[in-house]
């Protein structure tokens, strides 16, 4: 095997090395990107939810009509 | 040569050596395998339990009756701060985040140092925790537990129920203690998943293991055929009269008697399901199901019913009403009326004792007990809440020669509130079986509806319907019209009813100060839309303002109605 053979060969091996390890970080680091766009997503949704449940708490027919009968009736 | 013996000596010691390396490397490959695999699974991996967010209860407009969300504890584990100017120096730094003093975390750190969890705030702030994760803070951790909501707070308390800790202490999981939330507590619950996590050095999460991986279930949510509304309307007129007339108890029940969909029920006292280990027990009970009372006269249009469809009695036949005094078997009239001979649509219209005593007699222990049966009296109704009581209905055998004639005015009996709409809801739909129910639809965490209840379960004929709509249209309607529930009527719609004034037994004798006044009907009386139950126990008698069911229990009855028909017509509109 000549020189310049061994040297291309050794040269594309390394390549094929550093690619692989290359793709290995980044298929780590987008799931690492991915797990934490889902914990914000299931954080959103939370305070989603705990938004509605106050907003259920303020609309509820027990409220509104405690909320009715509090307020001056504007015939008197 | 003496280099021989070294040559030996030192291949010797070489061959121990590698010798011991080989049986230390078999022990720890062989022995301690486990143990290593372990170690290094753990390093590389992390588990992550999830706990399933507990199904959502609606009502049948989609408000939210009870759900889960998420709270975040902050919390020290003064394990990791072993010297208390650590402990002084993270106070310090949480002080401006979670506006606490910084010696009031101190206090709380100091109180429980033997712990490896003190909780410092509860509910903190999507913004704090960012704060708090952004902060280099040693010792603190932030806990995420699933925390259960009841919007509606007591209006539905009885229905929807609460929920508590499992009897596990180790489990972080919250059963369903009472109502709808004990009831259908496996199909809330959902199904704990476990995310397995390749992670780094840093315990950054770099990739999954699928085949270890659980994925979480999150619970099943129930759409109920309670609706807020009506059941607002329900407490609102209930609560009035019950402190009115300063009552024990009260209880009231819209059906729709159709399909035996319950649209709203109601217990006073009742209590606030997100407090409920303040709450006093006695509030707790859902009425409606758990006591049973006996009925009174709300009790005769069954009996009657049961006759006519029997052909024990005709429609149109003469019953003579003793002139108020049935000596023989010691009854009376209400409030001393005296009846002489009456048709069976007066004796229900004026609610004559006597009258329904001498049909209970044509009828005989047999047919009256078979008949009663037939209408589901003395077993449960099936409706989809825990704690019902079957109330008391004697066999035959345990009868007196008296329980006969006391049966058909709703003596010597005990039923549940339930039991007795149930009955008025079979009498309005012209004589068919229904089964009370509470939940319209289950629908998964995908958002598929899996089970949905039958808009009609009509099946089979208790009774002929055309005495089912006699006894409705003619006899209660008349009650209503001419007779003791003129105070349930409304302009707009033919209500149908009955009062009832039943007297509450004390160790085996009536009480003549106490009474449970009711009224039961519904309306339309051409094609009923709901059947009303509502009943109260004990009203004041010495406020001098009445006891009766037409006088205590009518009113709320007719604001119900008056309520429910109008908003039901408003959104079919």
């Amino acid at each position: 095997m000549s020189r310049s053979r061994l040297i291309f060969v050794v040269f594309h091996l390394t390549i094929v090395l550093i690619g692989a390890v290359h793709l290995r970080v980044s298929a780590s680091r987008v799931f690492y990107r991915w797990r934490r766009a889902q914990v914000v997503q299931d954080n959103l949704k939370l305070q989603l939810g705990d938004k509605q449940l106050k907003l259920e708490h303020l609309l509820n027919p027990s409220v509104i009509s405690e909320r009715i009968e509090k307020e001056p009736d504007p015939g008197k | 040569m003496k280099t021989k013996p070294l040559i030996i000596a030192v291949g010797l010691l070489l061959i121990i050596v590698f010798g011991l390396l080989s049986w230390r490397i078999f022990y720890l490959q062989y022995y301690c395998a486990d143990l290593y695999m372990d170690k290094s699974y753990g390093g590389t991996h992390a588990h992550i339990c999830e706990q399933p967010q507990r199904g959502r209860v609606l009502d049948s407009r989609g408000r939210v009756l009870a759900a889960s969300n998420k709270v975040l504890t902050v919390f020290i584990d003064p394990g990791q701060l072993p010297h208390w100017d650590d402990v002084m120096e993270t106070a310090c730094q949480l002080q401006p985040i979670l506006e606490i003093p910084a010696p009031k975390i101190c206090d709380i750190v100091h109180a429980k140092r033997h712990l490896s969890y003190v909780p410092i705030k509860t509910g903190i702030t999507e913004h704090q925790r960012r704060a708090i994760r952004e902060s280099p803070l040693a010792g603190v951790g932030i806990e995420s537990k699933w925390e259960r909501y009841t919007p509606m707070e007591r209006l539905t308390s009885h229905i929807v129920g609460f929920v508590g800790g499992d009897d596990d202490p180790n489990s972080a999981d919250k059963v369903g203690l009472a109502g709808i939330e004990r009831r259908y507590d496996s199909l809330l619950r959902g199904v704990r998943g476990e995310n397995v996590l390749v992670v780094d050095a840093r315990r950054y999460p770099i990739g999954s293991d699928p085949q270890q991986t659980v994925k979480v279930k999150n619970g099943s949510s129930l759409v109920l055929t309670i609706d807020g509304t009506i059941q607002e309307f329900a407490r609102s007129a209930l609560m009035k009269q019950y402190a009115d007339y300063q009552a024990a108890a009260a209880a009231a029940i819209v059906m729709n008697p159709w399909n035996g969909a319950i649209l709203a029920m109601v217990s006073l006292p009742d209590y606030n399901p997100s407090e409920f280990s303040k709450a006093d027990p006695d509030t707790m009970r859902n009425r409606a199901l758990t006591d049973p009372f006996e009925p009174g006269s709300i009790f005769k249009p069954i009996v009657a019913a049961i006759a006519l469809d029997g052909g024990f009695v005709g429609y149109d036949e003469q019953i003579y009403c003793e002139n108020g005094n049935y000596a023989k078997y010691r009854i009376g009239e209400w409030a001393g009326h005296r009846f002489g001979n009456l048709t069976p649509k007066e004796i229900l219209t004026y609610s004559s004792n006597i009258g329904m005593a001498k049909i209970g007699r044509k009828m005989g222990p047999k047919h009256l007990y078979e008949g009663l049966r037939m209408f589901g009296f003395g077993a449960r109704t099936g409706i989809d809440l825990p704690a019902e009581n079957p109330g008391l209905l004697k066999p035959t055998a345990d009868w007196s020669s008296y329980t006969v004639t006391r049966i058909p005015y709703g003596h010597e009996i005990s039923v549940t509130a339930i039991q007795i709409i149930r009955a008025f809801a079979i009498l309005a739909n012209g004589g068919s079986p229904v089964t009370p129910h509470l939940v319209r639809a289950v629908i998964d965490e995908q958002g598929v509806v899996k089970q949905v209840a039958k808009k009609s379960n009509l099946a089979g004929q208790l009774i002929k319907p055309q005495v089912a709509h006699w006894i409705v249209r003619q006899a209660l309607a008349n009650v209503v019209k001419e007779g003791t529930g003129q105070q349930a009527a409304l302009e707009k719609w033919q209500v149908f009813g009955k009062t009832g004034t039943a007297n509450i037994a004390v160790n085996g004798r009536y009480d003549t100060t106490n009474y449970t006044a009711s009224f039961v009907g519904g309306a339309p009386a051409e094609n009923p839309a709901v059947v009303v139950l509502v009943s109260i126990r004990k009203p004041n008698k010495a406020l001098g303002k009445g006891y009766s069911g037409g006088r205590v229990a009518a009113p709320v009855f007719r604001e119900i109605m008056q309520n429910t028909l109008t908003y039901i017509e408003k959104n079919r509109l």
